[in-house]
């Protein structure tokens, strides 16, 4: 056995340094957004802003800890649900309802509808894909990402048909949903996110050993005593529970994960998802804020965060690719 | 300790593995050889439930694997299939601690320290134990691997071509730490190998497949005879006694031989 390089035995970055500035990092940013500009007025400006931070908060917590389960379940760091055509599926069950119950739809896409009924095309989505893709493809990371692609430009130019279909009115509804927003922050819709998100995000961090083991790959979890299929049935059930809040709340959020989950594996001082996870929610709610506050101040609203956020992710998703092309 | 009976596996209409009975000797190495596409590592993988047979049962201690909850299985069976490419920053340490997941799932206690500290004392990769695997040559890692399928202590291990694209120093090594889980350790070794020498010097069982059937099987003296090894490779071999063992020869097609 030749002995350790040297620079190996220092492989592990300073843990409480990133613990202690990435949290610090992210109230900073919050408090920065909350006050910024606001005048101090407590009547209208710092409680809107507080909504729209909550709804920042669980919707980018949500991002974060799908994406990482995902890439998780799927083996790669590339795969996450935006490319495997989770919101592509989202979007078109919502213009689907559009069209199918014109103005009738605003009250209930508008409501405490959006959730269940969005949940309910994740669920459906997760199951098809754990029932065809994952059983068959699982491990050819390349020739899924294909298909997903694929299927969200198939599933996108379906979903612009049936926007064709109705009229503008209910477009502009449609239109609503189809963008990164903070604007659905209502205090009902954010309370029934939140409490979804506690519960998932209890459930998931129950199972952050088994995600551990299941990140070496699945014939050495199965050696290791994983039932392998039933765990992916409930993670991947567990991950369209966080899609569906996160694209109801917020939007669809393309390439975010891609990005949040990448920053996460490389910010933190080890592999185990006991760190990635909660990193990973730091990154995306700060990212997220980050990017509300430069549409906000220095663009003065005349971009939006979504753009900013998707432009930024999108870019680094493509920088990866280039440079993974070898051994992803 | 492991039994199978009529064993098969068809890919569609290809059979890669068909009506296969055999039965592997509790305590000692058992080598599995033959040609490519013999269905070698299938036999492994079903043994090892990481792939459901068409047909036919497999027994560990009399009892059909099926019917053992898979956390039981993964505290009697271990398996290591080619070391994995995975792309994690763990360090030897952390990925042999993942061998205690079937005891204790999150934390372990003293007893699953010290059968990490044994597992990594066994290989001798204690100078290694906080290098990162992705850092680690082809022959350290493989090591790493091989720590964590033995530090889940079970009686029985599988392993997948454990010598592949290793050095012949790290080839040995492990050859002669497998010999020890059998003669020290009295656990079950079950093992895919091409190299034939490795299999005729170190098993004490050999089973030979050819076109997804049982071709021979039984103790290396009767399976490593010259003309069960042409018949099985479709070479000419010659077999050299050696003081400690044997050297078989199928470099030098037969009439050149001097």
């Amino acid at each position: 056995m030749s002995p350790l390089p040297p620079e190996t035995a220092a492989g592990r970055r300073h843990p409480l340094a990133v613990l202690i500035l990435v949290p610090a990092g992210l109230v900073l940013l919050a408090a920065l957004y909350v006050l910024a500009g606001s005048g101090f007025d407590f009547g209208y400006v710092i409680p809107r802003r507080l909504m729209k931070l909550a709804a920042m908060g669980i919707g980018g917590v949500a991002v974060a800890l799908s994406s990482i389960t995902f890439q998780t379940l799927a083996g790669n760091r590339i795969l996450t649900p935006a490319v495997m055509g989770y919101e592509a599926v989202c979007l078109m069950t919502q213009a689907l309802l559009v069209l199918a119950l014109g103005t009738g739809s605003l009250a209930l896409l508008g409501g405490q509808g959006t959730i269940l009924i969005t949940l309910v095309a994740m669920l459906a989505w997760s199951l098809l894909l754990d029932q065809t893709l994952f059983r068959r493809a699982a491990g050819d990371v390349w020739f899924l990402m294909l298909v997903g692609i694929v299927l969200t430009m198939v599933i996108t130019t379906f979903t612009q048909f049936i926007q064709l279909r109705i009229s503008p009115g209910e477009f502009a509804i449609f239109q609503g949903f189809a963008q990164v927003s903070f604007d659905r922050a209502e205090p009902l819709r954010l309370i029934s996110s939140g409490l979804m998100l506690a519960l998932v995000t209890g459930l998931l961090w129950r199972r952050v050993p088994v995600l551990d083991v299941l990140a070496l790959g699945r014939e050495q979890a199965i050696s290791l005593g994983i039932d392998h299929p039933r765990e992916l049935r409930l993670l991947l059930a567990l991950v369209a529970v966080l899609v569906a809040i996160s694209a109801s709340l917020i939007g669809p959020t393309a390439f975010m994960g891609i990005f949040v989950a990448n920053i996460a594996r490389a910010i933190a001082p080890g592999p185990g998802h006991r760190l990635t996870l909660p990193l990973g929610a730091a990154v995306a709610v700060g990212l997220l804020l980050l990017a509300e506050l430069i549409a906000g101040q220095i663009f003065d609203h005349r971009t939006t965060a979504g753009i900013l956020v998707n432009l930024i992710c999108g870019a680094w998703f493509l920088a990866l690719i280039l440079r993974r092309r070898s051994f992803a | 300790m492991i039994t199978v009976t009529d064993l098969s596996r068809h890919h569609g209409p290809r059979s890669v593995l068909s009506g296969l009975s055999t039965a592997f000797p509790a305590g000692t190495l058992s080598a599995i050889i033959g040609p490519n596409g013999a269905g070698k590592s299938t036999l492994l993988m079903l043994m090892a439930r990481l792939a459901a047979p068409s047909g036919g049962r497999i027994t560990l201690g009399g009892q059909d694997i099926t019917a053992i909850p898979p956390g039981d299985f993964a505290r009697q069976v271990a398996t290591l299939r080619q070391s994995p490419a995975i792309d994690l920053r763990l360090t030897v340490e952390d990925l042999v601690a993942f061998g205690r997941f079937p005891y204790s799932r999150s934390r372990p206690d003293a007893a699953d320290r010290r059968a990490i500290d044994e597992a990594i004392g066994f290989l001798s990769l204690g100078p290694l134990r906080r290098a990162l695997i992705d850092e680690l040559s082809g022959g350290q890692r493989q090591m790493a691997f091989l720590a964590m399928t033995i530090a889940q202590t079970t009686p029985c291990l599988l392993l997948d071509e454990p010598l592949n694209n290793l050095d012949i120093h790290h080839a040995a090594g492990i050859m002669r730490a497998l010999r020890a889980l059998c003669e020290d350790q009295g656990r079950t070794v079950i093992t895919v190998i091409h190299d034939i020498n490795f299999a005729a010097n170190s098993a004490d069982h050999i089973l030979a497949l050819k076109h997804g059937r049982l071709h021979s099987s039984g103790s290396v003296d009767q399976v490593v005879t010259e003309a069960n090894l042409q018949d099985l490779y479709g070479l000419d071999f010659r077999i050299l006694p050696r003081p400690n063992g044997r050297i078989c020869d199928y470099f030098t097609p037969k009439g050149e031989a001097g």
